[in-house]
Order: structure tokens, then sequence, then C-alpha cells
């Protein structure tokens, strides 16, 4: 073990973790929103419309994001689509995350009975209202724990936008492993601010976990 | 199998591992006693090592091949990403790296390397459309570079002689060769070898500058531990190497892949 | 510009190399289940040593990269005297891996059931094996199905991270045809049609299962 190579690394493994973390937390947000947008328009459109929203899934959700981002890095330009480094790879993440948060938010539409909703049609709700009041808050309790899960899987993933340059902490890391031949201190680095990034996730959804389903429970006795 | 006996084996493997000889005092004695060498490289560093249709080749192979025949063991090749090998080498999953490693000071400081197997100079790489010639003309433009190598090092002294140039580091020169084709990349700077090779393959998309390369001769060389248990086959290495260059082999395999002969040191280079 | 012979010329190397990643990722995908499913058990059993190792199990390997964890696990035991053989070391490694998110998959699904229909079963005087045998769990594992289906997908993608320790499958076939024909595109969307095609058989199996559990 060398901490001195930490120290003089340091500050460029710190801003490597902070883009990390940043690419991390948007494309997790973009893809979230998105996925929920498929999963609901799954739900109500057309047929033909759902057929081409299951291509879609299919095809993103079946190829590697390492092919995915290296397609639209390098590929893009040849149709003239010539994105830089940080703006392809949120994109990259947002549409590789998108299907995957969709069939979560789908299995959590799923487990809502459908009593409630057949109820809440005899009463005359309308369609929206029953997506907002019964649909959402019933199927993302379901849903979080799932959604938490695969947050946690796509930090991992950011690892893989240092192949389009986006200077992350794989990066970062790669860089001082090739220049020191330091690697156990390379590999402790990764899994030490990994793991912070990850229990913080894993603590905030349980904490968000316990809080949705005590409301819940108030609300229903 | 009970749970006794099954406990057993468990034990007996974990003593047998505990009991498995620590260190071999000397790595000749143990690879002709094994009869084979265990080797690691990237294979996809082309010309040096390919993987086609799923065989290995390459000018790295065709000079071990005979190396192994002089010391009188069979080569077991294996593909190992390039971040591994080294942390591999030291925990002796294998026992050379064959990729081509640039010999550095700083390396040589870690590593024993054995004499250099083919010339390891910086050259510049272009789009084929570009109307830069030397490589002066990088002056101001964005070059791609393959992070932490002795060619990146040698870009940056260059681009500071030169007053600036954008270098963008990447993970593996693949990458920078394709965004060279995409236009994000003015230049991309490698080893002499793996460029006259890139531009055989894709005349159409990239050329190489007039004169092709810059900056201090360098050499790429095969790495082994340090230490006492390595030098005897060190030295192997580097007589089997020494006899191929005087019979002729070495200057063969070079035209094969390289199209040319560049005579090699012999002697490792210290710089 | 796109070359379609390069492309064409590229399935046969790599489905060549695919039965490495179906291996990998079939094995694995069965390990992670069993222990997956066996820490979770751990996790909500009435034992809190039990539970806190569970919880150590999921928290660490679901923190540290799988790519960290081959490294250390080929690399880094023999250090201490355990080497293993590359094939044995991926397995493994990439089985203990998916065991936390498999166990996770399966806590949300128990968690999201109603607590009032075990209730319900012990009230009517069912034994606990019972309980969990014929209530909950055949309602947690349909419900669970298309996060499992994710989950085992994204495996078969993540087990492309064992070409670290030597082992050649599709994606590092890739990067290798990549390397020699200076065609990248070409080949890694080669790739991405393999990938694809395994993981369709997956969806689908995941749908046949759906529609035969629906609730």
């Amino acid at each position: 073990m060398d901490f001195g190579i930490l120290q003089q690394y340091g500050p460029m493994l710190l801003r490597g973790f902070g883009n990390t973390v940043l690419c991390w937390a948007l494309g997790t947000i973009f893809a979230m929103a998105l996925g929920l947008l498929i999963a609901l328009v799954q739900r109500y459109a057309a047929r033909w419309v759902r057929w081409i929203i299951q291509a879609y899934i299919e095809i993103i959700r079946g190829t590697p994001f390492l092919v995915q981002l290296f397609v639209l890095y390098y590929g893009g330009p040849l149709i003239g689509l010539r994105l830089d480094a940080v703006p392809a790879g949120l994109l990259g993440l947002t549409i590789y995350g998108s299907p995957y948060f969709a069939e979560i938010f789908r299995s959590g539409f799923r487990a809502v009975p459908v009593g409630q909703i057949e109820a809440a049609r005899a009463i005359g709700m309308a369609e929206l209202t029953i997506v907002r009041r019964i649909l959402l808050p019933l199927g993302l309790v379901s849903a979080l724990p799932a959604l938490v899960n695969f947050s946690i899987i796509l930090t991992k993933e950011t690892v893989i936008l240092s192949i389009i340059t986006v200077p992350e902490l794989m990066y970062q890391v790669q860089r001082m492993s090739t220049e020191t031949f330091r690697y156990l201190e390379a590999n402790l680095v990764l899994a030490l601010f990994f793991w912070a990034l990850v229990e913080t996730i894993s603590r905030l959804g349980r904490r968000l976990e316990r809080r949705i389903t005590r409301h819940l429970l108030t609300e229903r006795t | 199998m009970t749970f006794q006996t099954s406990l057993r084996a468990a034990l007996l493997g974990l003593a047998a591992m505990a009991a498995a000889p620590a260190a071999m005092a000397d790595q000749l004695a143990d690879v002709k006693a094994a009869g084979k060498i265990v080797t690691a490289t990237d294979m996809h560093y082309a010309p040096f090592d390919m993987l086609t249709n799923g065989t290995y080749e390459g000018m790295t192979k065709d000079l071990f091949d005979e190396v192994s025949k002089e010391i009188g063991a069979e080569p077991v090749y294996q593909d190992i990403p390039w971040t591994a090998e080294l942390p591999g080498l030291e925990v002796k999953k294998f026992d050379i790296v064959i990729a081509p490693v640039t010999i550095t000071p700083e390396r040589l400081e870690r590593y024993t390397f054995t004499l250099p197997i083919a010339d390891a100079t910086v050259a510049l790489v272009k789009s084929a459309n570009s109307d830069m010639k030397e490589p002066k003309d990088i002056a101001g433009k964005t070059v791609g570079v393959q992070q932490g190598t002795a060619q990146f090092r040698a870009l940056e002294a260059f681009g500071k002689e030169l007053g600036g140039v954008t270098i963008k580091e990447y993970g593996t020169t693949d990458e920078a060769y394709a965004d060279l084709a995409t236009g994000r990349l003015d230049a991309v700077a490698g080893s002499l070898p793996n460029l006259t090779y890139l531009v055989k393959n894709r005349p159409e998309s990239f050329a190489m500058f007039e004169p092709a390369n810059f900056g201090p001769p360098t050499y790429f060389a095969w790495v082994l531990r340090k230490g006492d248990d390595s030098a005897s086959f060190a030295t192997a290495i580097n007589d089997a190497l020494l006899k191929m260059t005087d019979d002729g082999r070495v200057k063969a395999i070079q035209e094969k892949w390289l199209g040319a002969y560049t005579e090699l040191p012999r002697e490792v280079p210290t710089n | 510009m796109f070359s379609i012979p390069v492309f064409l010329q590229a399935f046969e190397p790599l489905i060549w190399a695919a039965r490495y990643t179906l291996l990998i990722s079939g094995l694995g995908i069965a390990l992670g289940l069993v222990i997956g499913t066996l820490i979770c058990a751990a996790r909500l059993s009435p034992y809190a040593a039990l539970r806190g190792f569970a919880a150590v199990w999921v928290s660490f390997l679901r923190g540290v990269p799988l790519l960290v964890q081959l490294l250390v696990f080929y690399y880094t035991l023999p250090v201490i005297g355990i080497d293993v053989p590359a094939i044995v070391a991926a397995v493994v490694t990439v089985g203990i891996c998916a065991s936390a998110y498999i166990s996770e998959i399966w806590r949300g699904a128990i968690a999201a059931l109603p607590k009032g229909q075990a209730e319900a079963a012990a009230a009517i005087g069912m034994a606990p094996h019972h309980i969990w045998g014929r209530v909950i769990l055949p309602q947690a594992v349909t419900m669970s199905l298309p996060a499992l289906i994710n989950e085992l997908i994204l495996l078969v993608k993540a087990s492309s991270l064992v070409s670290v320790v030597g082992i050649l499958e599709i994606t590092r076939a890739s990067q290798a045809q990549a390397a020699t024909t200076f065609r990248p595109l070409e080949v890694y969307i080669a790739a991405a049609c393999i990938y694809l095609a395994i993981n369709l058989c997956l969806s689908a199996l995941g749908r046949y299962l759906e529609h035969r559990t629906a609730i």
C-alpha cells in the first residue's frame, strides 16, 4: 500500500467521483422519467403503439450499454449526430436505463389489485385521477425496492462512460494505475467510492420505503 | 457424499494449498520442469497480437513460438486485457507478459524487461483527407493518445515544444482511431508499427504524417517479474532473441508483419 | 462508411465466443438464484446475527463493482493461497454478485405483500412452512418476475466483465475483432445482435411465465 500516491492523485480522483455522481444522478432521473412515461403510455396506448414501445424496450434492454454508447458517440457523426462526451453520456444513460425502469413500473402497476381500479371506475373516477390517486401511489410502493436496486446497478454502468472520455472515476483510476502501476490501490479506490455511493443510495431508499409504507398504513386504518 | 467426508475433503484441499511450495527459486528451471510457459497478452494490438476468426496470430506469437522452441517449452497463450496483465504477472498467474510493452525508466524500476522486440517510437496518423503534413503541423490541434502510455509522455513533451496541443486520452487506441474517423480528433499518436498497420488496412480513412515519427527512439519488449528467480529466465529469452536475430529469423518475422526490418539494440535500453 | 461484409464476417467468431457468455451467465444465474434465496431468507429471519450477515453481504456485493470483485477474486486471493481456475472464479464471482441483487428483488416482493394474508393463513392454522410455500412465495415470485427477468438480462450483459480473467466471451471477442479490422462500429453492432438474440429468449421466457402465473 502506498498512500502517498493517493495524496498525489486524490484531487483528481475526487473530481472523477464528483463527475460519476453527477452523471449517475442526472442519468437516473432522466431515465426514470422516460421509463415512467413509457410504462404509462404502454398501459393506455393503442395496440400498434404498444408494439413499437415493446420493440424499443427489447432492443435497448437486450444490448450492452458499451455498444449503445459506442454507436451513439462514434457512429452518430456518420449520420450527422455530433455530441460532446458528457451530453452523449447522459443521453446514453437515459436511453439505456429507460426500458428497465419502464419494466419496473409496469411490474409495480401489476401489483395494484384490479379491484381497486374497478371500484374507482365504478364510482365514476376519471382515468387520469385513477392514475394519480391509485395506480401511481400503490404501484410505486411495490416498485420502490426494484427502483432502488436498478439505480444502484446504474451507478456501475457509469464506468463505461470512460470509453467516450468522460472524466469520471474509472477514467481517473485507470490513469492513476497506468501511470503508477499501483493496481491494488486503484481497486481499493474504486471499491470504496462505489461502496460509499451505493450505501448512501440504499439507505435513502430504505428510508423512503419506510416512509411511504407508513403513510399507506395510516391511510388504510 | 456425507457431510463429514466432504468436510474432510475440503480440509485436505486447504492443507494442500498451504503446503504448496511458496516461491520457486528459479523460474527457468520451473518452466522447463512444467514444460510450458504461461503467457499473457492483450490480443487486440495489431499487428503484434490479433485474434483472427478466433485464432491468435501476429508478430508477437511468431517471435515467441521461436523463443519457446529455443528454451524447450510449450507456450500457453492467454488473452488478458491490458489492465490486468501486470497485476496478474505480479501474483504469478503468468510467467511472462508478451504484450509489447514500451520500455520506460519507471517501468524498469518495477519490472524486468527482455531485449527489445520491436521499434516503439511514437508516430502520428491523420485522417486521409487532412491537409497536415509534418508532425509539427499538429500545433494548436486536438490529438488523441492512449492513457498512461510512453507515447502519451512523448506527445505531451512534443506539444510543449510546439507551444500547445490539446491532448485527449483514451482507454485504448481503438477508441482514439474511432474518434479520428468521426473528426473529433485531428491526429492520433501511437507507436510506429501499430499506425503503419492501421493505415495499410484503412487507407481510405487514415494516412501517415511525413515523416511519421517524432521524439526519441523507444522500444517494445516483454515483461517479467523483478527479482533473482526470474534472472535466468530473462537471460534464456534474451539469448534466444539474439540467436534469432543472428540467424535472420527476427528479420523474416519483422518483414512479414511490419513490411520492413529495423535493427534492434542488443542490450536492454535503460532510458 | 458502414461495411456490410465486415459486419457479416464478424458473426462467426462472435457466436463461437457466445458459448462462454452463455456458460458463465447461465451458471452464474443458477448460483445467484440459490444463494440469493438463502440470503433473502436470512434477511427476513428472526435471528439478528443472520439478518446482520445478510445485510453486510448485500451491501458489500452491491456496493463494490463486479469488475473489482473479479480482480480481487482472481488476482489478489492467490496472495493468500486461494488460487482457482479462471472459469471457476468467473462463475463464482458472477453468481455471488447476482445473489445480492436477486435477494433484494425477493425481499421487495415479499415486503409488498399485504401482511393480512400471512396473518389470515396463520389464523386458519397453517404451519409456517405452508404459509411460505403456498401463500407468500408463489405470489412473491409472480410479482417479481419482470424485475427478475430485468436482472437476468443485466447479468448476461455483465458477464462481459469476465474477460478480465482471460475468458474470451462476446464483448472481448468483438473488441479483438474491432482491433484487427479497425471497423469497431460494424463489429459492435454484430455483437449487439447476438446479445439481443440471447436476451430476447430470456424476455420471451419471462412473458410466458408471467402469463402462466398471472393472478
